[in-house]
C-alpha cells in the first residue's frame, strides 16, 4: 500500500450560511472559485444552526468554514468559534465573507476568525487564503494528533 | 421591431459613413466591440442604418399609447414625478416611527417598511437569537407593534410599501391597525412590494416562508381579498430586483420576471379572475444596475413585451391593464466599500437609468449600504439625490427624453429579443413554476453571477476602487456607525410582545389560529381573510406563520449549488 | 512516551475502538485517513478487520436530477424509523479541469443532519469514471466497521462503463426519471445489466408513465431480466418509498452472502483496479521492448489488440 501525503489531497472547505440571510450569490460564486482552484466544497443550505456547522464539519473533516453574511448574521459567528473550540474542532480555519462593518471585523477576529473579506475581494486573494489556511487546519490537527 | 437599413436614399449618407468608419479605423484599429450585461454586442456609432424612425408608430408610438415605450401614461413625470419611496426599518417600532417622520419630513411622499429578518423568516422576537433582532430591520410581530410603526401617521392618505412576503402578515396587521382606528380600507392604499414567492424561491430564499404550494394558494387568496376588501391596494409586484440581485442579466431579469407575471395571471385566470380586473394591480420591481443604456432599454423593452403580452395571452382590453407600473431601486450589487463615497455617483446615475426609462416609483440606496444597515445620514443623502435629479437637472421636464435615439432604439429593440428569447426558454419548460421546480431558473441565474464575476476578476469589467484607481483612503470610511439596538431596547421589546401574549383573550387565538388552519385545508375559502382575523384577534406573526407552516410546510427554497 | 513502540498502535486501536463505541469524530477521522491511505491506514485497517462485511451496501445510480439524493433522504428516514444505523457516502463529480468539485448531495439530506443514527460523507469522484474512487471502498470499510447497519452509496451513473458501483454494492438501485432526455438508452447499454432494482422516480410528473414503459420495455430485451422489479417513488414526498425499502430488504434476504464474501468482492475490485492501474502504467509509460514490438504488430495488423493483450499477459 502506498502512502500519500495530505497534500495531494485537495482541501476540503464547507461553504456555509448562519442566521437569518438567505441571499446565496455570494456563497455560489465563492463555492465555484474554490472548486476552479480545485478544492473540494461542501455546500449547504442557508438558515444552518451552529450546531449543524459544527456538525457538518466534523462529518466531513473539513479543513476551512467559510460562513456567507450579508446582513447582520456574521454576529453570530463568535458563537460558532466556541462551538467548535468544544467539539474538538479548533484546528479547523474559519473565515467570513460578506458585509462586516469594521468594528465587527475586530471583534471577528478576536474571537478567533482567521480572515473577514469584503465585498470587492479578488478571487486570488480568497483562493489564496483559504489554501493556506487549510494547509495549516492540516498542520495543526497532525501536531494534536501527535501529541 | 423591424431592424433592417434605412429604404429611402439618403444622399451622402453611405460615403460619409464609409469615411468615418476609416477615420475610426485609423485610429483605434478594429478592436473587437464590448458587450453590454446581457450580452449585445455594443457597435460605437448608430444611425438611422441601425433604427429607422420610419417605424416610429410600430416601435415607439406616444406616451400612454400603444406599443407603450415612451411611457404608461401621457403625462408621465410631468404628470406626477415618481414617487420616493425609501426602504427603511431598524430596531423597534417606535426606531422605526421615528425614522418614518424624519424622512417624510425630509421629502419622502411615500413610506415603506422593512421588517427585521427574523419577521422575514416567519419568527417572532422570542423566537431567534436576540443578537440578531432589530440589526436589519424593524421588529414587527403584532398589532401593537405595527400601530407604534405608524403613531401619528395618517394611514388613509399615505400610501405605504410593505416588504411583506407570504403569508402577507403585515398588511394583515396594518388592516388591523386600520380597523381599530376607524379608517375604512378602502382609503388604505400602497403595495404588498414581496408578494413575489416565485422570486423568493429562487433568489431571495430569506423572504420563502411557505411551501410553494402554500404560497401559490395564499398569494390568490391575498389578491382576491384585495380585490373585494381593499381596492386601492396592490397586492402583486412582481420583483425582478431578486434575480438581477441573484445574477440574472438584466435582459434575464426582464424576461423572468415577466415569465413570473404569466404564471401568476394564469394562476389568476385559473381561479375564474377577470385579466382586465387584475391585471391593472399588478405592479413590478426591479433593480437598476449601472449599465446605464442597457437599463434604460431594458426598461422601455419591457414595458412593450408587457403590453403585447397581456394583450395577446389574456386579452386584455381594459388600456390600464396594460400598463407596465414598476418600482425601482438602485442596485446595491454595484456599491463598493472601496471609497463608499463613490456610491453616491453611482446611485445618481442608476437612478437617471430608472428615470429615463421611465419608472413610476424610485428607492436609492444609501452609499454606505455596501458597509452596514444604511445611516442616517447616508439614507437622506439618497432622498436627497432624488430631489436633486428632479429639481435641480430638471429630468422630470421631457418625456422619454432618449426615445428616437439610434443607439438607445436600437438597443430597446436588441433587449426585447433577449427577454423574448427567455420567456421562450420558460414556456417550453412548462411555465415559470415548472421552471423554477426543476431548478431551470436557478441556474440560469447562477451561471449568470458567475460569468459576471468573472469579467470583473478578468477586468473586463471595470469597478473603480476595486480593481481600478485603487487607492488607501480612509477618509471616506469615516463614518457614524448606526449602532443596532441595546440589549435593554430589545429586551423591552421582548417583554412587550410577552405582556401582549399575556393580555389576549387566548381562547380566542386559538379559535382563529385554528380557523385559519380549516381553512388552509379547505379549497375554497379565503386563507388571507383567516389570517386578517387571526391577526385581529391578536395572533403574532410567528403564530400566524407557524399555523400555515404546518397546513402547507416550511418554505424550503431549491438550493442548486 | 518516546520511543514507545506500541504508542502509534495504541492509539490506532484506540481511534476503531472509539469509532465503534459511536463517536463521530472518530469515524470522521478514520474515514480521512483511509481516504488518504497516510501512514496510519495500514494499521486501521488491520485493527478493522474482525468488523468487517456486516453492513448491508446498498448503491444508488442514475443521471444527474433523476433525485438520488432526494431518494436517498426519503430512504434514510424509512431505515431510521426500523432503529438502523446508517452511513451514506455521496459521490459528486469533480471538474476535469480543476480536480475540484462542489459536493451538494447532502443538502437534500439535511433533515438527517444532527441524528446521531446517520453518518454522511460526501466524496468527489475525482476522476473515476462512474464516480467511484478507490477511497470509496474503504470508507465503506470505515463505516462498516464503525457498525453502521446500512452503508448507502450514491453516485452518478455515467453510462456505459460504470459497473463499478456493481461490485461494491450488495444491492444495486439504478434509477431513472421522466424529463432526462434519452437517457434509458444510455442505461440499456450498461447501467441497466447491473441492476437489482430499478426506480422511476419523479413518478408525480405526467411523463413518469413512459419512462416506466421504456423500462420495462428496456428489461424484457435483457437477458433474465424480467424478474427485476420496477418501483415507483416520488422522493420528495415519500411516496413508494416503503415499497422500494421492502423490495431492498427482500433482495438483501435472497442474496444474503457471508461477510467473508461480502468482503471479498470489494477487495475484489479494488484489486482489479490496482491492476488495471499498474497495467496502464506498465505499457503506457514503461513500454519496453516487448510492448514495442507488439505495438508494431497491430499496426501492421498482424495482431489484433486483444489478441496482443492476451500476449503481453501470458494468458
Ligand atoms: N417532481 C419531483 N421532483 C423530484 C423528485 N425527486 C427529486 N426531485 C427534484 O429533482 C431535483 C434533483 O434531485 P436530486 O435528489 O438532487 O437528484 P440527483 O442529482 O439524482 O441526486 C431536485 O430539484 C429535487 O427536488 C420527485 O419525486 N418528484
Ligand atoms: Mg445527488
Amino acid at each position: 500500500m502506498t502512502s500519500n501525503s495530505d497534500e495531494t489531497f485537495p482541501p476540503r472547505v464547507l461553504v456555509t450560511k448562519i442566521g437569518l440571510d438567505g441571499h446565496d450569490r455570494g456563497s455560489r460564486i465563492v463555492a465555484a472559485f474554490l472548486r476552479d482552484a480545485g478544492m473540494e466544497v461542501i455546500y449547504t443550505s442557508p438558515w444552518q444552526e451552529i450546531d449543524r456547522v459544527v456538525r457538518l464539519a466534523l462529518e466531513e473533516d473539513v479543513d476551512v468554514i467559510g460562513v456567507s453574511s450579508l446582513a447582520t448574521d456574521h454576529l453570530l459567528v463568535p458563537k460558532l468559534m466556541v462551538a467548535l473550540e468544544d467539539a474538538g474542532l479548533g484546528h479547523v480555519k474559519v473565515v467570513v465573507g460578506g458585509i462586516v462593518p469594521d468594528d465587527d471585523e475586530a471583534d471577528l477576529v478576536d474571537a478567533g476568525v482567521s480572515k473577514v473579506f469584503h465585498p470587492g475581494s479578488a478571487r486570488d486573494d480568497i483562493v489564496g487564503e483559504v489554501a493556506a489556511l487549510a494547509a495549516k487546519a492540516r498542520r495543526e490537527r497532525e501536531q494534536e494528533n501527535a501529541s | 421591431m423591424k431592424n433592417e437599413a434605412v429604404q429611402l436614399p439618403l444622399p451622402g449618407f453611405d460615403t460619409a459613413r464609409a469615411e468615418w468608419r476609416s477615420d475610426y479605423n485609423e485610429q483605434l484599429g478594429d478592436p473587437p466591440n464590448p458587450r453590454n450585461r446581457s450580452g449585445i454586442e455594443v457597435k460605437p456609432l448608430y444611425t438611422l442604418a441601425d433604427w429607422d424612425p420610419a417605424n416610429y408608430m410600430d416601435d415607439l408610438g406616444f406616451p400612454g399609447q400603444l406599443p407603450m415605450t415612451r411611457g404608461i401614461y401621457a403625462t408621465m413625470h410631468r404628470g406626477r414625478s415618481w414617487s420616493q419611496r425609501q426602504l427603511i426599518g431598524l430596531g423597534t417600532p417606535e426606531d422605526y416611527n421615528e425614522r418614518l417622520k424624519n424622512l417624510i419630513a425630509h421629502g419622502s411622499n411615500a413610506g415603506s417598511l422593512i421588517p427585521c429578518n427574523s419577521v422575514y423568516r416567519g419568527y417572532d422576537g422570542d423566537e431567534v437569537d436576540p443578537l440578531l433582532l432589530g440589526t436589519c430591520g424593524a421588529v414587527v410581530n403584532t398589532v401593537e407593534d405595527m400601530g407604534i410603526c405608524y403613531r401619528d401617521i395618517p394611514i388613509g392618505d399615505f400610501s405605504t410599501a410593505l416588504n411583506d412576503p407570504s403569508p402577507f402578515t403585515l398588511l394583515a396587521l396594518l388592516l388591523c391597525v386600520a380597523k381599530r382606528r376607524g379608517i375604512p380600507w378602502n382609503k388604505i392604499t400602497g403595495t404588498s412590494n414581496q408578494s413575489d414567492y416565485i422570486s423568493h424561491f429562487v433568489c431571495n430564499h430569506m423572504f420563502f416562508r411557505l411551501a410553494l404550494p402554500g404560497a401559490r394558494r395564499v398569494l390568490l387568496d391575498h389578491i382576491v381579498f384585495a380585490q373585494k376588501h381593499v381596492p386601492g391596494w396592490n397586492p402583486l409586484s412582481v420583483v425582478g430586483q431578486h434575480m438581477q440581485q441573484g445574477g440574472a442579466t438584466p435582459g434575464e431579469a426582464m424576461g423572468l420576471t415577466l415569465s413570473t407575471a404569466i404564471q401568476y395571471a394564469n394562476d389568476c385566470v385559473a381561479r375564474g379572475l377577470d385579466p382586465d380586473q387584475f391585471l391593472p394591480r399588478f405592479t413590478f420591481f426591479f433593480d437598476i444596475s449601472i449599465s446605464f443604456f442597457e437599463e434604460i432599454a431594458k426598461f422601455r423593452a419591457g414595458r412593450r413585451v408587457w403590453q403585447r403580452l397581456v394583450r395577446e395571452r389574456f386579452g386584455a382590453q381594459n388600456p390600464k391593464a396594460w400598463r407596465f407600473k414598476f418600482h425601482a431601486q438602485t442596485s446595491g450589487v454595484d456599491l463598493t466599500r472601496e471609497q463608499p463615497l463613490n456610491n453616491i455617483s453611482r446611485v445618481t446615475v442608476q437612478a437617471m437609468a430608472g428615470i429615463f426609462g421611465g419608472l413610476q416609483s424610485l428607492h436609492t440606496d444609501a452609499y454606505d449600504e455596501v458597509l452596514s444597515v444604511p445611516t442616517e445620514k447616508a439614507a437622506r443623502i439618497a432622498v436627497a439625490t432624488q430631489e436633486i435629479l428632479k429639481e435641480e437637472a430638471h429630468l422630470t421636464n421631457v418625456i422619454d427624453p432618449l426615445g428616437g435615439s439610434y443607439y438607445v432604439e436600437t438597443l430597446t429593440n436588441e433587449m426585447e429579443a433577449k427577454i423574448l428569447e427567455v420567456i421562450e426558454r420558460i414556456d417550453q419548460a412548462g411555465g415559470m413554476f415548472a421552471a423554477v421546480e426543476t431548478g431551470l431558473v436557478q441556474s440560469m441565474v447562477g451561471d449568470s453571477a458567475l460569468a459576471f464575476q468573472e469579467r470583473v476578476e478578468s477586468g473586463e469589467e471595470t469597478i473603480v476602487g476595486v480593481n481600478k484607481n485603487l487607492v488607501a483612503d480612509d477618509d471616506q470610511m469615516a463614518r457614524e456607525p448606526l449602532k443596532p439596538p441595546s440589549g435593554e431596547v430589545i429586551e423591552a421589546q421582548l417583554m412587550r410582545l410577552k405582556r401582549f401574549k399575556a393580555e389576549r383573550n387566548q381562547e380566542a387565538v386559538t379559535r382563529a389560529l385554528d380557523d385559519l388552519a380549516r381553512a388552509g385545508e379547505s379549497v375554497d375559502e379565503n386563507v388571507f381573510g383567516k389570517i386578517v382575523e387571526a391577526a385581529d384577534a391578536n395572533a403574532t406573526h410567528g403564530e400566524i406563520c407557524h399555523r400555515l407552516r404546518e397546513v402547507y410546510g416550511f418554505g424550503e427554497p431549491l438550493i442548486v449549488p | 512516551m518516546t520511543g514507545s513502540i506500541s504508542g502509534p498502535a495504541v492509539q490506532e486501536q484506540s481511534l476503531v475502538k472509539r469509532m465503534r463505541a459511536g463517536e463521530l469524530g472518530a469515524l470522521a477521522r478514520v474515514i480521512t485517513e483511509l481516504e488518504r491511505l497516510s501512514k496510519s491506514a495500514p494499521q486501521l485497517l488491520e485493527d478493522m478487520a474482525p468488523f468487517l462485511g456486516q453492513a448491508i451496501v446498498v448503491g444508488f445510480t442514475g443521471p444527474p436530477g433523476a433525485g438520488k439524493s432526494t431518494l436517498v433522504n426519503a430512504y434514510i428516514g424509512r431505515l431510521r424509523a426500523e432503529n438502523k444505523t446508517v452511513g451514506v457516502i455521496a459521490v459528486d463529480p469533480s471538474s476535469p479541469i480543476s480536480g475540484g468539485a462542489i459536493l451538494g448531495d447532502r443538502i437534500r439530506m439535511s433533515e438527517h443532519t444532527g441524528d446521531d443514527g446517520v453518518f454522511i460523507r460526501s466524496l468527489a469522484s475525482r476522476g473515476h469514471v462512474g464516480g467511484l474512487s478507490p477511497a470509496a471502498v474503504r470508507i465503506i470499510d470505515a463505516m462498516d466497521a464503525s457498525g453502521r447497519d446500512v452503508i448507502i452509496v450514491e453516485t452518478v451513473g455515467a453510462g456505459q462503463s460504470n459497473i463499478d458501483v456493481a461490485e461494491i454494492a450488495d444491492i444495486r438501485v439504478v434509477l431513472s426519471a421522466p424529463g432526462l432526455g434519452d437517457d434509458i438508452q444510455a442505461m440499456k447499454a450498461g447501467i441497466l445489466e447491473i441492476a437489482d432494482l430499478l426506480v422511476v422516480n419523479k413518478a408525480d410528473l405526467p411523463d413518469a408513465e413512459r419512462t416506466y414503459r421504456q423500462l420495462q420495455f428496456a428489461l424484457s430485451l435483457r437477458r433474465g431480466g424480467g424478474d427485476t422489479s420496477v418501483v415507483k417513488t416520488v422522493a420528495t414526498t415519500g411516496g413508494g418509498v416503503d415499497e422500494l425499502a421492502a423490495k431492498i430488504a427482500e433482495i438483501a434476504t435472497a442474496a444474503s452472502r457471508s461477510p467473508a464474501e461480502r468482503r471479498r468482492r470489494r477487495a475484489r475490485q479494488l484489486l482489479a483496479w490496482a491492476v488495471t492501474d499498474l497495467i496502464d502504467q506498465r505499457i503506457r509509460k514503461e513500454g519496453g521492448p516487448e510492448v514495442d514490438r507488439l505495438c508494431d504488430e497491430i499496426l501492421t495488423a498482424e495482431l489484433s489488440p486483444i489478441d496482443a493483450a492476451r500476449r503481453l499477459l501470458g494468458t
